[in-house]
């Protein structure tokens, strides 16, 4: 059996274009495949009705019609043409620089770019000195802003600091004198005890002479 | 006598002569419209798409470069005129469904007065799908190679092929032909 396959071999002995070889499994597969042999004679059979088919004449129909469609379809064809040379007019005019102006009923058509060049120059340098302007002053409002905020900032750390070590101070002034207090307190507990001791010692030795003078 | 060429009277079409585009329109006239009555099965319809696909041949007759032959250009416009035919009329039916027969169209064969041999070819042609049709018209009416056919219908040669011998297995039956053993 050959690789060609069915669909293949019928197609090229319908366009006569069969090799020797091929020629040889066509004819192999019409004896051996009565399904392929069946296929090329309904293919030959459509062949010859396709050949004996009667072209009839067309029927009036409207020839005209295409052509008058076209026509008409074809009026608006200058369009392109138009926008194309409007639009190389527009290029010329804006590489040669070309103004136009009209000032008290006169209009008055300039070409060359030189004179709008040294316009748009000195335009330029106003724009750009009212720029660096605005931009030294935002600048500056800026410094002062951001210097007035480091003083601020500042005289809120010291007011804080002061504050802080006077209420410290009082504290420890307060706990001073609690303690001398508590000290003088001691002493005078001391001192009182002192003079009771020296009281009663007194009290004592006194009754001591006393009963030394009776006995004797 | 002499006859001018193709290429001749699409030159002077292009320029807008008018008869050398009503001479190119009647040398084709007839085998765009026994293709139409071939794909369409139907007098009406075959005149409607003969009409679109010349006046879709005028529009683009200024983008035709020669490159290939005028036949094959124009037949390929007829094949995607003739699938937007079926896409209007038939918008859910794909190339390669089977046709449903169509009951409000009537058959070519009672408007003009074909030979037995004609209208059993039509009738038998409309119960191949879209597909299978364009490939069985363009070969065997047409006499286009398999490359041309492909080139004209967007499909593979490989394609053409296999849907004109999916094609003849339909034929085979649908026109009772008595096959005899080679």
């Amino acid at each position: 059996m050959s690789n060609y396959d069915n669909a293949e071999l019928l197609a090229l002995w319908l366009e006569e274009k069969l090799t020797a070889s091929q020629r040889d499994s066509f004819e192999q597969r019409c004896v051996e495949d009565s399904q392929f042999a069946q296929q090329v004679e309904a293919a030959s059979m459509f062949k010859m009705q396709a050949q004996e088919y009667q072209s009839t004449d067309v029927p009036n129909w409207n020839k005209e019609k295409i052509f008058d469609y076209g026509v008409t379809s074809s009026v608006w064809s200058w369009l392109p043409g138009v926008s194309f040379v409007t639009s190389v007019l527009a290029i010329v005019l804006v590489l040669t620089g070309t103004q136009v102006n009209i000032t008290d009923g006169e209009l008055r058509i300039r070409f060359g770019a030189q004179q709008s060049e040294q316009v748009v120059v000195k335009m330029l340098d106003s724009r750009l000195e009212e720029f660096r302007q605005t931009q030294q002053a935002a600048l500056s409002l800026y410094a002062q802003t951001l210097q007035q905020q480091q003083l601020d900032s500042a005289s809120q750390l010291t007011n804080y600091l002061l504050t802080s070590s006077r209420q410290e101070r009082r504290e420890d002034f307060a706990e001073l004198i609690k303690f001398v207090n508590q000290q003088r307190s001691d002493d005078q507990l001391f001192y009182a005890r002192q003079l009771n001791q020296l009281q009663q010692d007194i009290y004592r030795d006194a009754d001591g002479v006393a009963v030394e003078s009776v006995q004797q | 006598m002499f006859e001018k060429s193709d290429e001749q009277l699409i030159k002077k079409a292009q320029k807008g002569h008018k008869k050398s585009w009503m001479s190119l329109l009647k040398r084709y006239e007839k085998p765009i419209y026994h293709y139409g009555l071939r794909m369409t099965g139907n007098n009406e319809d075959a005149l409607d798409l003969l009409q679109e696909v010349f006046i879709s041949v005028f529009r683009n007759l200024s983008s035709y470069r020669g490159e290939g032959s005028f036949k094959g250009w124009l037949f390929r416009i007829a094949h995607y005129r003739c699938i937007e035919f079926y896409r209007r009329k038939r918008p859910t039916q794909g190339l390669d469904d089977a046709p449903e027969i169509p009951s409000d169209a009537a058959p070519a064969e009672q408007h003009i007065e074909h030979t037995q041999r004609n209208a059993q070819l039509i009738s038998a042609m409309q119960q191949l799908p879209l597909a299978q049709k364009s490939v069985v018209e363009l070969k065997f009416f047409g006499h286009f190679t398999f490359e041309e056919i492909a080139q004209q219908t967007g499909m593979s040669v490989n394609t053409a092929k296999s849907r004109l011998y999916g094609a003849l297995v339909k034929l085979k039956t649908l026109m009772e032909v008595d096959y005899v053993e080679l």
